[in-house]
């Protein structure tokens, strides 16, 4: 004798119900615990956040003054009448004299020293 | 469906109705895990999760319980999976210094059709749980299982065929 397709449906489904017997925890309980973590979530994420904003405006605020990078020194511009280049690589090794040369390569449109003005 | 039962993130699904579906779904979830219930009522609560957020969004394109039984079912796949493996482990591991059979929940020794479906490839035991337990057709269960409906009438024609050999060789039908 063969099983059907319905006496096999039935014999599954009371082993199955009574593997499950019992198990099934609330749906209220289960559906609050999953707002709960929800919730929990998005407040992690808020604090996360909020820290991370809180952190950037801090190093804002108190970030060290030496700390940024200086191009040119103006006490040491102010002490004396000659500036030599920042970049070595982009300008020629060259010191000019601010009131001597350079009104004469602004207005120049020559090379100088072998660099192109 | 009550107005006030609609999700915020998920238009389409009401508590109510999720409600109706609680104890199949969390059976679905349990036969994921192995049977291990705090594993299973985690996966629920990360699949209630996953419809309060709006990441798994529901547009009607199935049944509401086809849709939810494969929010279960993809969970389990990318989360629960190697979680229940290292959990039989530990078992297997705990059940042998204690001299016990390593069983997650207290298995019906004498269930002989309980055994002949455990002996079932994964796919198969899937597909007969889903179309003989939880009343869904070949096409809903094998979107559950994401095969196609051709894949799945295959494991489950294979699954009876299975089925019947090994209940009438154990001489019980």
């Amino acid at each position: 004798m063969k099983l059907s397709d319905e006496q096999l449906r039935a014999a599954l489904q009371k082993t199955q119900a009574d593997r499950e017997s019992g198990t099934v925890p609330a749906f209220g309980t289960t559906w609050a615990s999953a707002e709960n973590r929800v919730r929990a979530r998005r407040r992690r994420r808020g604090m996360v956040a909020g820290s991370a904003a809180v952190l950037a405006l801090a190093f804002i605020v108190f970030r060290p003054a030496g700390d940024e990078l200086h191009y040119i020194n103006t006490s040491e511009l102010l002490e004396t009448t000659s500036w030599a280049a920042p970049s070595d690589s982009l300008m020629p090794e060259h010191q000019y004299d601010i009131y001597g040369e350079i009104p004469v390569l602004i207005e120049s449109t020559e090379t100088y020293g072998g660099a192109l003005l | 469906m009550r107005d006030s039962d609609v999700l915020d993130k998920n238009p389409h699904i009401s508590r109510s109705a999720l409600e109706a579906i609680h104890g199949q779904l969390f059976g679905w979830a349990l036969s994921r895990c192995d049977y291990d219930k705090a594993a299973a009522e985690d996966l629920m609560q990360q699949a209630y999760i996953e419809l309060l957020t709006g990441k798994a969004r529901f547009e009607k394109r199935s049944s509401l319980k086809t849709f939810v039984f494969s929010v279960v079912q993809n969970l389990a796949r990318s989360r629960y999976r190697r979680i229940a493996s290292r959990l039989r482990l530990v078992q297997a591991a705990g059940a042998e210094v204690a001299g016990e059979a390593a069983h997650p929940v207290e298995p019906d020794e004498n269930s002989m059709l309980w055994e002949a479906v455990q002996e079932l490839p994964q796919r198969q035991r899937d597909i007969v749980e889903l179309v003989f337990c939880r009343d869904m057709t070949i096409e809903a269960a094998s979107s559950v299982m994401g095969v196609t409906t051709g894949t799945g009438r295959v494991h489950y024609e294979r699954a009876k065929k299975a089925l019947r050999n090994k209940l009438s060789k154990w001489g019980t039908t």
